[in-house]
């Protein structure tokens, strides 16, 4: 699955590591809500519990998020997709990767894994129907050599969800 | 002017005009580098520091500590050199974005190092926020033990997932309200915050607010509405009364008609214990060919020569009372006025229903406006009593 298949596997630069010393420290003490951080002393690979927020469609199910940092990270977007099983909605593929415009074309290194984090819940959230994208089969075979969800060229016209 | 002073060329030791080493720099001018750093217009390259001393600033995208800090012309978030020198993607035709407000055609200019001022603003900012944050964690605390309480309470499983949706609500609301707290600190999201609050949810705010605005605007506008259809009906001929009379209810204030009528109230209320005066409404309804005070501002005009009570467009809910009324009467008015339309519903207006201090033939209501006018005072009254703190609601807007 390309859920355990890492991106380029190249160490952090300098500056990632630095910046995610800090992320992680910052999160510690101040955790996103509904979140929770695994702990691990790979600082490259994230794994991150969501708990769905009560009132949606997700409440009281818990998913897994796996964040991996690229070498120039935060100039780079992480990679960010749900490991199996990922929750049931539009714009979530069976494979994990997260149809969501701020992981690729929108990342801007202003953002932060926790504000990434948020992104998702609140995608998760506002979703009215438990369902896979139109094109899932497709696209997860499209998928099956482990491509990276960055190398897919995506396409955001939903901005309700 | 002062240009000149914000562009004179600062001492800047050669070795931090060129980058520190932070990124493995792509293709950079460093002679222009250097120039621009020399001139003022980009922070020099000091090596970060890991930890937040004393006077230095974290560059929001490195998380490292510096002197000084660009700032983008768009939102005036500061970045350190050569994190800018990052921002362009190499080999992008396309105009940069800013990292944090997205606007193209990113633009940093350089302001030296904080004065104390913006140092104190952005200490009280950074506090506002953290402010926030305490609160939407109390609130977070209390809806969980609200929760359990409800969980407690109820035992049918139907019910708890009732609960559940209100729980989800609850922290919508948190979030929303935290949301607008940010809002109006003027931009002082961090940089985490300014990405993590959902577009949508500043509009579900307003949406609610707005809701509880319309219930209240409503009933005024009805009672605004009575209030204009009596002047109508009643004064058809006062040169250019219809006109005002009928854009200042929305314009200036939606209750500047119902603070009359508690001043007329009011007055009647004190008129008929000196009782040798005409109760207000009837004046004004006696008064066919009034003279109409130049300023354009009033709501029910009296005869010229005495006094007349006024709502000022400017301020809306004002009401003055003239010289020569008498110092109770102005006292009354005035109390009006700087309480808004916040009158104490049991003041003279209600007093005036239901307190027997008056001859009863003086006081009831002698014609179906004069009811009117008391229904609506007094249905008024009770409602600010019933509403609460809804009415803030309306002065929030």
């Amino acid at each position: 699955m390309t859920s355990s298949s890492a991106p380029s596997r190249k160490a952090l630069s300098k500056i990632a590591c630095n910046r995610l010393q800090k992320e992680l420290v910052e999160w510690q003490v101040n955790p996103p809500a509904g979140f929770k951080h695994k702990v691990s002393d790979n600082l490259q690979r994230w794994v991150i519990e969501v708990n769905g927020a009560q009132g949606t469609l997700y409440a009281n199910e818990t998913y897994q998020l796996q964040v991996d940092f690229p070498e120039h990270y935060p100039m780079e977007a992480p990679q960010v997709i749900f490991l199996n099983p990922a929750p049931l909605h539009p714009h979530i593929y069976s494979n994990g990767h997260i149809c969501l415009d701020i992981l690729y074309d929108s990342w801007s290194p202003a953002m932060t894994v926790s504000s990434v984090c948020i992104s998702i819940l609140s995608m998760l959230s506002s979703s009215t129907a438990k369902q896979r994208p139109a094109d899932n089969d497709r696209y997860v075979k499209n998928c099956r050599n482990g491509r990276s969800p960055k190398e897919t060229r995506w396409w955001f016209h939903d901005d309700k969800v | 002017m002062g240009n000149k002073i914000g562009r004179r060329r600062q001492v800047v030791d050669e070795k931090y005009t060129r980058p520190q080493g932070l990124y493995q720099h792509r293709d950079i001018d460093h002679r222009k580098l250097r120039k621009l750093i020399l001139d003022s217009k980009l922070a020099p390259c000091y090596p970060g520091d890991d930890d937040c001393g004393f006077d230095l600033e974290e560059c929001p995208i490195c998380f490292l500590y510096y002197p000084s800090l660009n700032r983008s012309r768009c939102c005036m978030k500061g970045i350190c050199t050569e994190c800018f020198l990052q921002m362009k993607p190499p080999h992008s035709t396309q105009p940069t974005q800013c990292p944090f407000c997205k606007t193209s055609n990113y633009a940093v200019e350089y302001r030296g190092v904080r004065t104390k001022e913006e140092k104190g603003i952005a200490q009280v900012e950074e506090q506002k926020v953290i402010e926030a944050q305490i609160r939407m964690r109390q609130q977070e605390l209390q809806d969980a033990e609200e929760r359990m309480q409800r969980r407690r309470d109820l035992s049918s499983s139907s019910r708890i997932i009732n609960a559940g949706e209100l729980e989800y609500l609850d922290t919508a609301n948190s979030l929303v309200s935290s949301c607008r707290y940010l809002t109006q600190g003027n931009e002082i999201v961090s940089s985490e915050d300014s990405f993590t609050v959902p577009a949508s949810r500043p509009s579900h705010l307003r949406q609610n607010r707005d809701d509880r605005f319309d219930l209240e605007l409503d009933d005024v506008m009805v009672m605004e509405a009575i209030w204009l259809s009596i002047q109508e009906g009643r004064v058809p001929r006062h040169p250019g009364f219809g006109s005002t009379e009928l854009t200042y209810p929305i314009e200036a204030s939606p209750s500047g008609g119902i603070a009359c009528t508690y001043a007329a109230l009011a007055e009647r209320d004190l008129s008929s214990t000196t009782q040798n005066i005409v109760p207000v409404f009837n004046r004004t309804l006696q008064q066919q060919s009034g003279t109409l005070t130049s300023r354009e501002e009033h709501a029910v005009n009296n005869y010229p020569s005495e006094r007349w009570i006024e709502v000022s467009p400017d301020n809306g809910r004002a009401v003055h009372g003239e010289e020569g009324y008498g110092s109770e009467v102005a006292q009354v008015s005035t109390s009006y006025a700087s309480s808004d339309v916040t009158v104490d519903p049991l003041g003279p207006s209600l007093s005036l229903v239901e307190g027997g201090n008056m001859g009863a033939g003086h006081l009831l209501p002698e014609s179906f406006e004069e009811q009117m006018m008391l229904a609506m005072a007094v249905s008024l009254a009770s409602k600010k009593q019933s509403a609460g703190c809804n009415m803030d609601v309306v002065e929030v807007f």
